[in-house]
This record gives structure tokens, sequence and C-alpha cells, in this order.
């Protein structure tokens, strides 16, 4: 019996660990959406934090410099996305997966300048797993959601925060008023550009966070198109999550769930394609859009820059 | 009035700055740049064979090109060309596999409209979803690219897989569902032709009839068409239905002109390129033939480049985004020079 229990928990610990990059950059991408800016280029933003956070971790040896400068360039990418929507009103939906393009081919044009093409890949430093103090002692649950590294634990915090903002405070309205009805937030006198700036950042801070996971959490070293699509997975994530920070969360866990089933299944030697079960997902997605139908939850401003004078 | 002078020059310019972005980044690598140059004009021009290779990586861009263009047009946004691609690079090899023995005259046809349906149902249900339930195309192409990449995979690993091969490949295609080459000595197939048609028929589909008109309008300003009694979803579903078509096509013409056979990663990206090439060729099917064309330049120029001198080919990558991102800002960038001449003008 104990045995099972055991098992389940670091089963549910596998998920969690899944999950996380996919939260953390939802939960970005989330912020962004809601005052109005779609943001594309995840992916853009994942890449360029998993890249720097795991050259500055190489260079400097500490891992929290790299979790730093992973933010940074998060936030470049996140800026040069928000200055072309919401300055030069270009398409979002287009700027965002050039931003992918240019990313993908930098990161991977300065991975072979600084290290060169070789078999052996450069390892870097990763960030050590411990036990939340007290909460890590409950039995099982302790195993499965305490016992993580430091990103597990800002997740958690970040999922927090970002409902407190957004159910409790002045500030979530003022969000929420950017993305639903832009002009009449100007005409309260709501900064509208100034709020959308922010929640660009914001959503570059917490991208380039996820992408430094890939580095420092997970793999500890780095290679081309580390993030393979993830960035795209993490914009699932807030469609299933409809942009609420606890569905994020559920539906970043429920796709970890079934990447870890599949890597159990593979482990097995069970002969199913293993893309049998990666595709899960992704059909789940589509149903949720099918059944959320109607009743649409999406920001009325979503996707259209603001323009002052334009009614 | 619109401002020839002052547009033709700011796009001078930004291709310009492509070009020193180009020497700056090769400069960077610390390799002779006229080397890295000479070596990417070489494979772009240095034989037939080269310049055939342009064209055999415009083909599918083109197609899939035209496909997100015409969806563009009524305002549906197709990011799902890659997973349509892929349904009809399946269509291909399920239909030579099953009829081994027909006759190239029957197979060949068969094979390009099984395509074009496979690829056009596959971005008809995104399609019918925007259109009945006003459900974001932009997620769900991008969901239907996964789940066909995932399907290739299943059926790679099952009833498609060669059982004499360990890697899940398909068996070779017969001779009668490939496209012929149409010189010798490169890899240049007639697939460039049957892109050059679609692009030919397509600009007479949405500029010469009224169906293409209808097709314009709906994207121009659905509320005006929902009031004069042009249906917006029966507009979007058909245009959906051309759009994911044109990409099935391509992943037909990809494996009866290229592979011959069906395997994973058949595509590097041209789904996702081909709203770029979009772009760039201004949703005019001449303009994609053109836009098309170039970024192939711009591939096989690099790839050409990362063989001479080292110089890593993700290099087109970057320059690409750059333009684009560029031409997304030019209006404000070049503001005062296309503002001034406006006034002139």
């Amino acid at each position: 019996m104990s045995q099972i229990l055991l098992t389940i928990a670091t089963f549910l610990a596998a998920c969690i660990r899944m999950a996380t990059p996919l939260t953390l950059a939802g939960l970005g991408e989330a912020f962004s959406e809601r005052t109005g800016v779609m943001n594309l280029g995840v992916e853009a933003i994942m890449l360029c934090g998993a890249f720097s956070s795991f050259i500055v971790t190489f260079w400097t040896g500490n891992v929290y410099w790299g979790m730093l400068c992973g933010m940074l360039a998060g936030m470049i990418i996140s800026g040069i996305h928000a200055i072309l929507c919401i300055k030069c009103k270009a398409n979002q939906t287009i700027v965002g997966l050039a931003l992918n393009f240019f990313a993908l081919g930098l990161t991977s044009f300065l991975f072979l300048i600084v290290f060169g093409q070789s078999t052996i890949l450069p390892q870097c430093k990763t960030v050590p797993n411990f036990e939340f103090p007290v909460l890590g002692k409950i039995p099982l649950l302790g195993k499965a959601f305490f016992t993580h590294n430091i990103f597990v634990y800002l997740m958690y915090l970040l999922v927090f925060i970002f409902l407190f903002i957004y159910k409790k405070t002045e500030w979530g309205v003022i969000f929420t008023a950017v993305g639903e009805h832009p002009s009449a937030a100007d005409t309260a006198g709501i900064n509208v550009f100034r709020i959308r700036y922010l929640a660009c950042m914001v959503n570059g801070l917490l991208g380039g966070l996820a992408g430094s996971y890939f580095t420092l959490a997970q793999l500890g070293f780095f290679m081309e198109d580390i993030t393979a699509g993830k960035g795209y997975i993490a914009l699932v994530t807030v469609i299933l999550g409809r942009r609420n920070p606890l569905g994020i969360l559920c539906s970043a866990l429920l796709i970890g769930l079934a990447d870890a089933v599949q890597f159990q299944l593979q482990t097995m030697n069970i002969p199913i394609p293993s893309q049998a079960f990666s595709i899960l997902p992704y059909i789940a997605a589509v149903f949720v859009l099918l059944f959320s139908a109607g009743k649409s939850s999406d920001p009325s401003a979503l996707g259209i820059p603001y323009e002052r004078d334009n009614r | 009035m619109k401002n020839k002078a002052g547009d033709l020059i700011s796009y001078l310019m930004i291709v310009l700055a492509g070009i020193i972005l180009m020497i700056l980044l090769i400069g960077i690598t610390g390799n002779s740049i006229s080397d890295a140059l000479s070596g990417f004009i070489r494979g772009i021009a240095g034989s037939s064979y080269s310049v055939a290779e342009v064209f055999v990586k415009a083909t599918p861009l083109i197609l899939t090109g035209l496909g997100v263009s015409v969806a563009f047009k009524s305002g549906f946004v197709n990011i799902g060309a890659e997973g349509q691609l892929y349904m009809g690079a399946v269509t291909i090899t399920a239909l030579a596999l099953a009829f081994p023995n027909l006759p190239k005259g029957i197979l060949m046809p068969l094979c390009l409209l099984g395509g074009f349906l496979a690829g056009g149902v596959w971005s008809l249900i995104p399609g019918i979803l925007k259109a009945k339930m006003g459900i974001s195309e932009v997620i769900n192409t991008i969901m239907f690219n996964y789940i066909a990449l995932g399907i290739v995979g299943i059926l790679l690993q099952t009833v498609l897989k060669d059982p004499n091969n360990y890697f899940p490949v398909s068996a070779t295609l017969t001779d009668s569902a490939g496209l012929s080459i149409l010189i010798p000595g490169t890899r240049l197939h007639s697939g460039i032709l049957i892109a050059v048609i679609c692009a030919i028929l397509i600009d007479i589909l949405i500029f010469k009839t009224s169906l293409g008109f209808r097709l314009r309008a709906v994207g121009m300003n659905p509320r005006a068409c929902l009031c004069s009694g042009i249906s917006v979803g029966k507009h979007i579903i058909i245009s959906s239905m051309i759009s994911g078509g044109l990409a099935g096509i391509a992943g037909v013409c990809e494996i009866a002109g290229l592979h011959h056979k069906l395997i994973e990663g058949i595509s590097p990206g041209y789904g996702y390129l081909a709203i770029i090439v979009a772009l760039l060729g201004g949703n005019n099917p001449f303009g994609v033939i053109l836009a098309a064309i170039g970024i192939a330049t711009l591939q096989v120029g690099s790839l050409s480049m990362q063989r001479a001198a080292n110089v890593p080919s993700a290099i087109s990558s970057i320059i690409l985004g750059a333009i684009v991102l560029m031409l997304m800002a030019r209006k404000t960038i070049f503001k005062k020079l296309i503002d001034k001449k406006e006034e002139q003008g």
C-alpha cells in the first residue's frame, strides 16, 4: 500500500516539474493578454531566457545571476514585441512569429560562436532541490509538492500573487479595463500604454524565468531549439486555464500529467506509439475551446492596438 | 495620395539593413567575409544544380504561402499550414501504398486531389469553429499542427511503417507516384510548375471572380457583408478550405518530388515560414512567388555559406526575423520620409 502511495507521490512530483515552466510562462502571457496584448513570441522569450541563463551561469558559476539574466533577456525580447505592437501598432501575431524565428536563429548562432560545433555539450550548474520547511514534512504531499527547487516554490507564490492582484486589488480592475475597453480606461485617467508596457515586461520576465528553468533546473546544458515548442504549449495553458492563475496551474498540471504518462509508458516498453499520449493535451485544448464557445472570456481588445484619437 | 518613392526608399533601406546585419554577423564569427559571401553566391548561382536548389526549396514555400494569403484575404489567420502540409504528405503516402499498380496518369491526379482534400479538411475544422462559434483560429490551428505531427508519428510506427526498416519511415513509393525531374542532374521537380499554376489559379479566383470579391469583402469588412447579404461564415469556411488544400498540395509535392517516402520532419517549419512569405508577398499570388524565392535564396545561400566558410546557417533565421520586424516597424521608423514626400506629392 505504502509502495503504491509512494509511486503516486513521485508521479505527482514529476507532473509538477513538467508543469512549472508552462505555468510560469502562462502566468506572464495571461497577464499580457488580460491587458490586450497577445504575444505569440513566448517561444522566443523562453529560448532567449534559457540561453542567457545558461551562458551566465556557465561563466559566473552562480545560478542566481543566471536566473536574473534569463529574466532580463526575456524582458528584452518582450520589450521588442511591446514597442512594435504598442508604439508601431503592428500585427501582434506576425511580430510574435517573427520573433520566434529571430530568437531561434540568434540563440543557435551565439551558442555555436561561443562553444563551437562539438558532440560534448558544455554543462552548467543547476539549482538544488530542497525540502520546504514545515510543509515538506507532511507525509506524501510533502514529497509530491514541497521537495522541489526554487522555481517551483516561486511558481506557487506567483500563482497566489496574481490571484490576489486580479481579485482583490484595484490593479486587477485597471488591467481588465485596459483589456476590455481601452478608450474607457483612458477616459478614466488610466495610461493605457503604460499599463500595456508593464504587462509586456512582466510577461518577458516570467517567460525568461520559465526558459531558464530548462537549463538551470531540468537539463544543466543548452542546445539548439531547447524549448522545442513549449512556448506554444504555454499559450495552450492560458487558453485552457481561461487566463485565471489557478486555471493555468491546473491545465499545466494536466499537460504535465500527459507528459509523465508518456515517459512512464516508454520506460515500461508498452507498444503504443508515445505520440498517442503526447497529442492528448492538444486535443483536450481543442475540446475546451469548443465547449467554452459562446461564453468567450477573451478580453474584447485582445490583439487590437490602441490609438487614442481613433473611435 | 500614395507615395511610391518614400515607400520604395524605406523598403530599400530595410534590405540594406538586412545585408549590413548579415555582414556584421559574419564578422562576429571571425571568418573571412569575402569567403563567406562568395560561398553564399556559389550556393545560389554557382551551377545549374544550385540554381535549381533554390526553386526546390521555394516550391513548398510558394504553395503554403499562397494558402496562408488566401486565408488572410478573408480574415482567417492560418498558422496551421505545417499540419496541413503533413496531412497532404500522409495522404499521398497512403494512396501510393494502397494502389501501387495504378498508372501515373491516374494516381498522380488522385494524390493531388487527395492531398488537397486532406489539407483542406485539416484547416476546415478550425475554419468551421471560427465561422460557426467564433473560436479564435490562431490557437486552434497551432493545436492542429501538433495533432497532425502526432498522427504522422503514430502512423509511421504502425500502418505506414516499412516493416523492413528499423526507423519510423514508410516504404519507398512507386515511381508512378513521383513527379518528374525537370532538369537532369538537379533535384528540380515539376512541383514548381504545380506551384506556379496554383498561383495563377488563385490570382484569377481572388481578383477576377465574384467569389474572390466576396472573400476579400469578408476580410475587409465583415459587418458590411452581413448587412448586404454575404454570408461571412460561409466564406471563411471556403477560404480556410482552399488555404489548407494548398498546403496539402505542398505536402504531396514534397513527397512525390523530393523524398519519395514519408519520414518525420519533412518540413523544417515551412508552415510557419509561409506566414512570413504571405506577409512579404503582400498577400498577392505573384508577390508570394517572389517572396518564396527570396526566402529560399536566403536559406540555400546560408547553407552553402556554412559549408564554405563555417558560418552557422542559423544566420538566415536571424536576418529573416529582423527584416520582418523592421517591416512591421517601417511606418514608424520612416515616418518622416514617408510623410514629407506625401506633402510634396
